[in-house]
């Protein structure tokens, strides 16, 4: 992994700064590659022959010539952007970062110290690798003040049990730490947000939009519900030319050219898609992700048609293809089943759609569950999923809960041995698995 | 090739409101030989660059509109079956020429239809060939569009290999209907043209309508600028439309943007039956943009069912 502001690079005036440029183009690539930004070696030997025969007079010529070169869309600008802003920095913002440098390293030995002095209980350092003690110096002072005040408390303790007192402050320690782990791997997620407030949007966590942000969310999935319309119907155009001879066509095309039969016509090859049979979680936490899920899915004329939608939380209710028109319409008609808010139970809604007549799982469905997993009687919803698995051959699990944090959710690993587990937590994450539903 | 100052010049002297990354582009794309995407929403000006750019480049504009279905016979070269099935009866009539000598004749010059593709890569002086949506077409053209850019050279079975003359200036737009693939991507030069802001869409009123009264073009320019950010319009107007609105208001001998003003002129800038609904959006809070003395709805106690017995609706 690439430090770029260890790479930093010092540009005083443009007289000398070309060269500069010109020495650390390949590392930049590097960067931008490690940021996700396919830069080849084309591209790179292209920036080097620029920058040597154009004569640029400012950093921001240079910035404006290498981002067309090297970004090929628009979230790739930003990263771009940033990027470079980091690497190529000014005299003034290179003695600025290494004094902030410097004092970040004189507070982090300082901490260090004190870290080292708090992870130790009855005179032996704790059982901590070095990430989660990394992690305490980055835990809020008052935290690691409670810490503290905790292994006083048990310290005149320790002479009658050591080894269970010293493994209950470890077991407390690390409770804690790990939390603030959680905790550090959200606020980089946010960290990475976009000066473009749509691309911010699409990487947001969905249980994170207010109110305010429903219209924006919404319009935001119209659009990129028809950009996957697009892309299905191109696909699906693509396979046009293998199916059978289209006689009737061939023979009127052949008319233009007096009855020579030049271009030959075929039928299209219909893939047979199979009808969707959507299961939403509509507890307390997870309509607003059910809300947006479904609406997408409907956004997409290409597999709206023939899919059943089914919502649950501890009973089951089908529910009319006219009140997923929009977000509003859904909200009033979970309500109106009196289904919203109650708790999860996966197990008893499975059993209630497995029982009904005439069945509504066969060969030619496809189930999509959209839920956090978060049920009761995991094993009964395990042998039901089973059950539901024999019958339509496949389970897609759209997840909202963030991959990341899958590790800390026991039923999770238990589903997804069943079913094929798709994270959704973001706009960007249930596009790409619809689309994946839609291919 | 051009300098960045003749560039420049010539941008000015076709009244076109650019920055400095439009000029970048162009002139990485023109020293490179890469073809530039330009991507952004509809009506943003994606295709307005394209056209500019061969005038400033004095170059020929030679234009593919990209559709679902556009096959190479539409894009690239096509033979005249009709002339060579009339040719062939009128060489049977005569039976002078030799079997080989008619296939020969047939497929030569004078039977090819050249497509869009195809006149530009023979093109005598270089041209600049604008791929018009290309989001549109299918991804098997896609992919044989990069064959032909990264070799600059097409091979008809019956003639030979076709080199070009000249590289012509590709430029691809796409309104993002779908992703394009990566290696096509990697091929260009990238532009992302987002809508203007107010600043710069004044600056465009201004320099295409040079008599327009100063406030009533910063009104324009506020106005449009208020309805592209209202997410309850579904048709964002584009900058064109800006110029339609403000050409219209100007015939109309309208200086100030009010009430009746926009009741006149909204079908210029709002082309949608939802959309001009939200029209009142515009005006000043206390005019709720009905002939009704319901108040306004900025005033507090505003009586909405009121201007409902009017005939008209409040928006959230």
């Amino acid at each position: 992994m690439i430090n770029p502001t260890a790479h930093t690079t010092d540009i005083t005036t443009m007289h000398d700064n070309v060269s500069i440029y010109l020495e650390r183009i390949s590392d930049f690539a590097r960067l931008l590659r490690t940021r996700g930004l396919a830069v080849g070696l084309s591209e790179t030997a292209d920036a080097a022959l620029l920058l040597s025969e154009t004569d640029f007079t400012d950093r921001e010529r240079v910035k404006n010539t290498l981002r067309a070169l090297f970004a090929k869309s628009q979230a790739e600008q930003e990263i771009f952007d940033r990027s470079f802003d980091l690497y190529f920095v000014t005299a003034e913002q290179k003695k600025a970062i290494e004094e902030a440098e410097r004092a970040a390293r004189e507070e982090y030995e300082k901490q260090k110290a004190a870290a080292k002095k708090d992870l130790t209980y009855n005179g032996q350092p704790m059982d901590l690798d070095e990430s989660m003690r990394e992690t305490y110096m980055r835990m809020p002072e008052e935290v690691r003040e409670r810490l503290r005040q905790i292994k006083d408390r048990f310290k005149d303790d320790i002479e009658r049990s050591p080894e269970l007192y010293a493994s209950f402050i470890k077991s407390v320690f690390m409770k804690s730490i790990m939390e603030q782990q959680l905790a550090m791997e959200d606020a980089a997620a946010q960290a990475e947000a976009f000066d473009d407030p749509e691309l911010e949007m699409l990487f947001r966590d969905i249980s994170d939009f207010h109110e305010s942000d429903i219209p924006k969310a919404t319009a935001l999935i119209g659009r990129l519900g028809k950009m996957l319309n697009g892309e299905i119907q191109a696909k699906n155009a693509g396979s046009g030319h293998k199916g059978k001879l289209d006689f009737k066509r061939t023979i009127r095309k052949g008319l233009e050219t007096g009855g020579s039969l030049y271009r030959l016509a075929y039928k299209r090859r219909h893939k047979r898609r199979k009808k969707l049979v959507l299961l939403c979680d509509v507890s307390g936490s997870m309509i607003q992700f059910s809300a947006f899920a479904l609406e997408f899915i409907q956004s997409l004329s290409t597999i709206s048609e023939a899919s059943r939608t089914f919502i649950f939380s501890e009973e089951l209710a089908e529910i009319d293809r006219a009140a997923l028109v929009n977000t509003e319409t859904f909200r009033k008609q979970v309500k109106a089943t009196g289904l919203f808010g109650r708790g999860t139970n996966l197990a008893s809604a499975l059993s209630q759609l497995l029982a009904l007549k005439p069945p509504v799982l066969n060969g030619s469905t496809m189930l999509i569950i959209l839920s956090d997993t978060k049920t009761v009687n995991v094993k009964e919803t395990e042998q039901l999923l089973a059950g539901a698995k024999r019958l339509s051959g496949n389970i897609i699990w759209l997840n909202p809960i963030p991959e990341r944090k899958w590790d800390y959710v026991r039923s999770i690993g238990r589903i997804s041995g069943i079913c094929q587990m798709i994270p959704c937590s973001t706009l960007s994450d249930l596009s790409r698995a619809v689309l994946r539903i839609a291919m | 090739m051009i300098s960045e100052n003749e560039l420049r010049a010539g941008l000015d002297r076709a009244a076109y409101v650019y920055d400095d990354i439009l000029i970048s582009t162009v002139l990485v794309a023109l020293k490179l030989g890469r073809p530039i995407l330009i991507e952004g929403a509809a009506g943003v000006g994606k295709t307005e660059v394209a056209k500019v750019l061969a005038e400033v480049l004095e170059r020929p504009l030679i234009r593919l509109q990209c559709y679902e279905g556009l096959d190479e016979s539409k894009a690239l070269y096509e033979w005249n079956y009709q002339k060579q099935l009339l040719a062939i009866q009128v060489s049977m009539n005569r039976k002078e020429d030799t079997d080989d000598d008619l296939t020969r004749s047939l497929f030569s010059d004078e039977y090819l239809l050249e497509r869009p593709l195809l006149a530009s890569i023979r093109s005598e002086e270089p041209a600049v060939l604008l791929i018009d949506e290309i989001d549109k077409a299918d991804e098997e053209f896609e992919a044989f569009l990069l064959e032909l850019l990264s070799e600059m050279q097409i091979t008809i079975p019956e003639i030979g290999t076709v080199k070009s003359k000249t590289t012509p200036l590709v430029i691809l737009t796409s309104n993002r209907a779908r992703p394009l693939s990566e290696a096509l991507r990697r091929r260009c030069a990238y532009l992302y043209l987002a809508y203007p802001s107010v600043e710069k869409e004044l600056a465009i009123l201004t320099r295409k309508m040079p008599n327009i009264d100063a406030q009533l073009a910063l009104s324009v320019a506020e106005a449009v600028h208020t309805l592209r950010a209202n997410d309850a319009i579904l048709k964002k107007p584009s900058i064109a439309e800006t110029l339609d609105w403000a050409a219209a208001l100007e015939a109309l001998g309208i200086t100030e943007l009010d009430r009746d003003a926009l009741e006149q002129t909204k079908g210029f800038v709002l082309k949608n039956n939802e959309d001009l609904d939200e029209i009142h959006t515009l005006l000043p809070e206390g005019d709720c943009g009905e002939d009704c003395d319901c108040g306004g709805h900025g005033e507090a106690g505003h009586d909405q069912s009121h201007c409902a017995h009017h005939g008209h609706h409040h928006h959230a």
